[in-house]
């Protein structure tokens, strides 16, 4: 082998801590980009193509019972692949000794043919037969059953019925009716034969039907029109219909959720990018910085300017390949990990490790672009310099140079001579400085973002408290008297106020005449202080008000022609009517579907039951209840209504929902402080890098200062508060930074899932843990090269050269 | 390369006209050379001596080239050193000067002969083969060759200079530029150090030297003594 190839050897063997950290800077950026490229592109895979496997309907309709021949004869229209009918019904599942949650019980019109929105087995057998239920395992956690076990369902006229709980089943489709956090939002789910239906007190009718096309099952327009010709048919035949659904087989229910977790990786990426390119760079220039007396050597020796830039190339090169090596399975291990762990909250299934080759480019195109990037300026810089300034090192005379600043820092009153010195020491270099502060500073601000974020979300969310105020929410199996109902709730002294509210659940007629997506419509009383609506634009119902609604901020966007004062139509319980829009509320955007508020005397004129309520919402006389007691109040007042002969079908607290909907989100904001602590070691490798660095080229006033007498324990003071230092300066910076990364996750985040951007906010949680992190993370990243300082011997120092 | 007779006919291998060297320096602008002439023979070894800061590394950085100088001619034969660009004369002097530093400047991650060889490699005179046997050959002119494969950092400091002369003749040239190759050794080590140049302008080397010893400036041919960054008259 030539002698300057083994001077690449040689400078990678011969100081292995130093190739060390060099290959873990290139490594660690590999692993985050390989990492980062393999979820996007897996994720997304797993959710369409996992959902899709399960055969999801394309079209669902809700009706008035239907029967097997009509079902039998939609197959055969064009277009349509497969037709089954089913009957979706509430009831309630034991979950205690005397508590019950709701259930939502699907029946198969044919479940041993059943081909459409197929369950996977987790646990036992499938399907369940006659007096049989399976269970779907995500809300297994709700009740404590085990297959083998008898579940105790409770109807609607009280009576209880036990089924054997046979199978635990993953139903990837809940949800899959509404908005985006349907998911979060569904009950207990429980599946069962058509056989079990007269046991559970409910008719053998099917109440509707799903459906898939044949083909074209992810053009969305074309599914609505085999859905308009299937809807053709429920009217010739004088079925009424009370919803549609219609989805493409690629759309899992929380595709939202993945969206935003993508946009989160999109911007984090280029974030890594950054800091990845900045470590090379740090580390790099300063081997360069360490060789530039042998770079006089050589070109005295006859090499010239392009043989230099070889050589130091060609060891860029073998460290960026190291590099790759140890990145490519890292960086496959790490992202299989968090796939793992993000399928099950999200409901989709994680097909496990696989090769995504455009990971592979994209790390063998960085590894090989970058590092080389980052070396070329010091490097061109290093060659360029006369031969007798690189003999002389050039960079320790450039390292001499004070400026005022520094002299400033170094004369603080109060600081003593070494924390003078460590100060000195830090602000010497100025570009390393710079970039390691960089780094680190990245790192926090991504780590006070997600906590930022979170708190967003969770400010967003506490919003849709303004339109659940109510302690306690009854819903009744059937209308009651509001008048009755408030009176007999009035004698509990706890309670304080009663309303009796509409509500239905209409579609939105289109232009065309066809009924489209489902609206939900909530009708308060007049003058109902368990609302207070958000308005964004126009008022709120008026006490008066005849045929008004207003619209929440989901409507803006899927029908962005409807403005203020303008008529639409909606079909609730198969009659349209029209309604005038007054104004648009803030609710949760996409994320809960459309909605629209009017008040209880219009709504319930449609839907035939004026003066009388399923829907009541009743406060306590204390305020401020915490969940715990909303749910104690509400089993109270379920026990009483029951006693006094009501049909209760549910009764739960006021902010159940406002719980529910902030679940869904605790699987993104893991992932990001996941992705945080990731950035964050990242940045302490840098600071290690730095430090270690720093103590090497200091090797020589390390020993001049020892030989003047100073002690182990001054030295390891030094290098240690420089670290520190560092660190907490890096910390104040991140601070500033988290201002821009805060607002681009809630923008991200917020558009994903919910359509429109969070609001902003900032809270000391993010900086107050990162404190901790930072100080801990600098204190490890310049513990060793402290130690290794302390450790030089006077006669190693003198040799190092 | 060929030494060829300069145009004017003289026998003078080295040729400086004229030199002046300059450096910037924070308070303008420091003649460190000021219009420095002479000429050096074939064959001859010459020393050169003056006090510290005299400018005695500045003027052989200009027979060497390595530092740009500010006007004047250096010939080196027929070659204008002070016409060439950066590259060429590192190719240049690679082949036709061997250069030996005060501070050794041996590279430190490589092992004796590697640092011997380095030269071969840059210059490509001599196969991988041929350089490996000449760099033990040369090793073992400086009585070195059994710690061959040590590092420099093994070894003691006139072991080093020993090293730091096998390299500089790496590529047999006829020139060797040393700058104070003695003034950091002990006076015993001294003297092995200046009877390998002795030999070497015995076997019709062209040595030029720049020393502080006065025992050793009277055994040269002929000396040059600046003060100042001017000549004084010999
Ligand atoms: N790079 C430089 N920049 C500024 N001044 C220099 C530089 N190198 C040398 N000098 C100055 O030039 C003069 C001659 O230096 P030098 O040739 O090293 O002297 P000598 O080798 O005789 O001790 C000295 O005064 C020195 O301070
Ligand atoms: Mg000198």
């Amino acid at each position: 082998m030539r002698p300057r190839w083994r001077k690449v050897l040689a400078d990678l063997f011969g100081n292995p801590v130093r190739s060390l950290l060099v290959v873990a800077s290139i490594m660690i950026g590999l692993v985050a980009v390989g990492m980062i490229t393999i979820l996007h592109r897996t994720v997304s895979d797993d959710l369409r193509e996992g959902y899709q496997a399960v055969n999801p309907a394309n079209i669902q309709v809700r009706s008035v019972p239907v029967d097997d021949d009509f079902i039998r004869h939609l197959t055969h229209l064009p277009g349509v692949q497969d037709a089954e009918g089913l009957r979706v019904f509430d009831l309630r599942i034991r979950s205690g000794a005397e508590q019950f949650k709701s259930i939502r019980i699907k029946a198969f019109a044919d479940i041993q043919s059943a081909v459409i929105d197929r369950v996977r087995l987790v646990e036992g057998r499938w399907p369940p037969g006659e007096k049989e239920i399976a269970l779907e395992a995500n809300r297994m956690v709700d009740v404590k059953y085990r297959v083998g076990d008898l579940v105790e369902i409770k109807l609607a006229n009280g009576t209880l019925r036990s089924l054997r709980l046979v199978g635990i089943v993953n139903d990837q489709t809940i949800g899959s009716d509404g908005g985006g956090a349907g998911f979060f939002l569904a009950p207990i789910q429980g599946y069962i034969t058509r056989g079990t239906l007269e046991y559970l007190g409910q008719p053998d009718e099917m109440t509707g039907v799903h459906l898939t096309v044949s083909e074209g099952q992810n053009d969305l327009a074309h599914i609505q029109a085999v859905a308009d010709r299937v809807l053709q048919e429920f009217e010739r035949d004088g079925v009424a219909t009370s919803g549609v659904v219609v989805r493409r087989s690629t759309d899992h229910p929380n595709a939202p959720y993945i969206e935003a977790i993508k946009a989160v990786l999109y911007l984090l990426s280029f974030l890594v990018l950054f800091l990845s390119g900045f470590l090379i760079i740090n580390t790099l220039s300063a081997l360069l910085n360490q060789q530039i007396e042998q770079i006089g050597v050589m070109k005295t020796f006859g090499a010239t300017r392009f043989a230099v830039i070889g050589i130091y190339l060609a060891l860029v090169l073998v460290f960026s390949l190291l590099g790759l090596v140890l990145a490519i399975p890292l960086a496959n291990l790490v992202a299989y990990y968090e796939l793992g762990d993000i399928a099950p909250t999200l409901n989709f299934i994680a097909r496990g490790a696989r090769l995504v080759p455009e990971s592979l480019v994209i790390q063998v195109v960085i590894a090989f672009l970058v590092p080389q990037a980052a070396a070329l300026y010091p490097v061109l810089r290093g060659t360029g310099l006369p031969i007798q300034r690189a003999l002389s090192g050039a960079g320790s005379s450039a390292e001499m140079e004070m400026d005022r600043l520094t002299l400033w820092l170094s004369r603080l009153k109060g600081s003593s001579r070494p924390m003078a010195i460590s100060l000195r020491n830090t602000f010497r270099q100025r570009v390393r400085l710079a970039l390691t502060l960089l780094t680190l500073a990245l790192g926090g601000a991504i780590f006070i973002g997600t906590f930022n974020m979170r708190a967003s979300l969770e400010s967003f969310i506490s919003r849709l408290g303004n339109y659940f105020i109510a302690d306690i929410i009854v819903t009744l199996n059937e209308p009651y008297r509001v008048g009755e109902i408030q009176a007999a709730l009035k004698r509990l002294p706890e309670v304080e106020t009663v309303e009796g509210w509409a509500t239905a659940s209409g579609q939105i007629v289109l232009p065309d005449g066809q009924a489209g997506e489902t609206v939900l419509i909530q009708g308060p009383p007049d003058g109902s202080v368990l609302v207070k609506p958000i308005m964004l634009k126009g008022r709120w119902i008026l006490p008066g008000d005849r045929h008004a609604v207003a619209l929440n901020e989901y409507f803006l966007t899927r029908f962005p022609d409807v403005d203020i004062g303008d008529t639409i139509k909606l079909k609730i319980g198969g009659k349209e009517s029209e309604w005038t829009v007054v104004g648009f509320f803030q609710f949760a955007g996409k994320n809960i579907g459309l909605m629209a508020y009017t008040n209880y005397d219009s709504l319930s004129r449609e839907t035939h039951t004026y003066g009388k309520s399923v829907d009541i919402r009743a406060t306590s006389t204390r305020k401020g209840l915490s969940l715990a007691e909303q749910e104690a109040m509400s089993l109270r007042v379920e026990a009483y209504l029951t006693g006094l002969g009501y049909k209760v079908k549910e009764s739960r607290a006021g902010q159940t929902i406002r719980g529910r909907t902030t679940g869904g989100l605790d699987a993104l904001t893991n992932f990001l402080l996941f992705l945080s602590m990731l950035m964050a070691s990242v940045g302490s490798i840098g600071l290690m890098g730095t430090m270690s660095l720093n103590v090497l080229e200091r090797t020589r006033e390390i020993g001049v200062m020892r030989a003047i007498g100073a002690s182990d324990r001054e030295i390891f003071r030094i290098v240690l508060a420089e670290g520190i230092l560092i660190g907490l300066i890096s910390w104040a910076i991140s601070l500033a930074a988290a201002f821009p990364v805060s607002a681009g996750l809630a923008r991200a985040i917020g558009s994903s899932i919910f359509g429109t951007p969070l609001p902003f906010q900032y809270v000391l949680t993010g900086p107050a843990i990162w404190s901790g992190v930072i100080l801990l993370f600098s204190f490890v990243a310049s513990f060793l090269p402290a130690r290794s300082a302390v450790r030089m011997t006077i006669r190693e120092i003198l040799a190092y050269e | 390369m060929q030494f060829h007779p300069t145009p004017n006919g003289s026998r003078a291998l080295i040729r400086l006209e004229g030199v002046c060297k300059s450096y910037s320096t924070a308070s303008g602008p420091f003649a460190a050379l000021k219009s420095v002439s002479f000429e050096v023979k074939a064959g001859e070894f010459v020393g050169i001596t003056g006090k510290s800061g005299a400018g005695k590394t500045t003027l052989v950085n200009m027979i060497t080239g390595t530092d740009q100088i500010t006007s004047g001619e250096v010939w080196v034969g027929d070659v204008a050193v002070h016409r060439m660009s950066e590259d060429r004369r590192s190719r240049w002097r690679g082949r036709n000067i061997g250069v030996v530093y005060q501070s050794f400047h041996l590279m430190p991650s490589l092992s004796l002969i590697d640092n011997v060889m380095l030269p071969m490699d840059f210059c490509g005179q001599f196969r991988p083969r041929e350089s490996r046997a000449r760099a033990v050959e040369l090793l073992r002119e400086v009585e070195l060759e059994q710690h061959a494969l040590k590092l420099p950092s093994e070894i003691s400091g006139g072991q080093q200079q020993r090293v730091a002369i096998a390299r500089a003749l790496a590529n047999d040239p006829p020139v060797i530029i040393a700058d104070e190759p003695t003034g950091r050794l002990d006076s015993v080590t001294a003297e092995v150090i200046f009877e390998i140049f002795a030999g070497l302008v015995r076997r019709g080397k062209t040595i030029v030297m720049v020393t502080h010893d006065q025992g050793l400036v009277e055994r040269v041919d002929r000396v040059l003594q600046l003060r100042d960054g001017v000549l004084d008259a010999a």
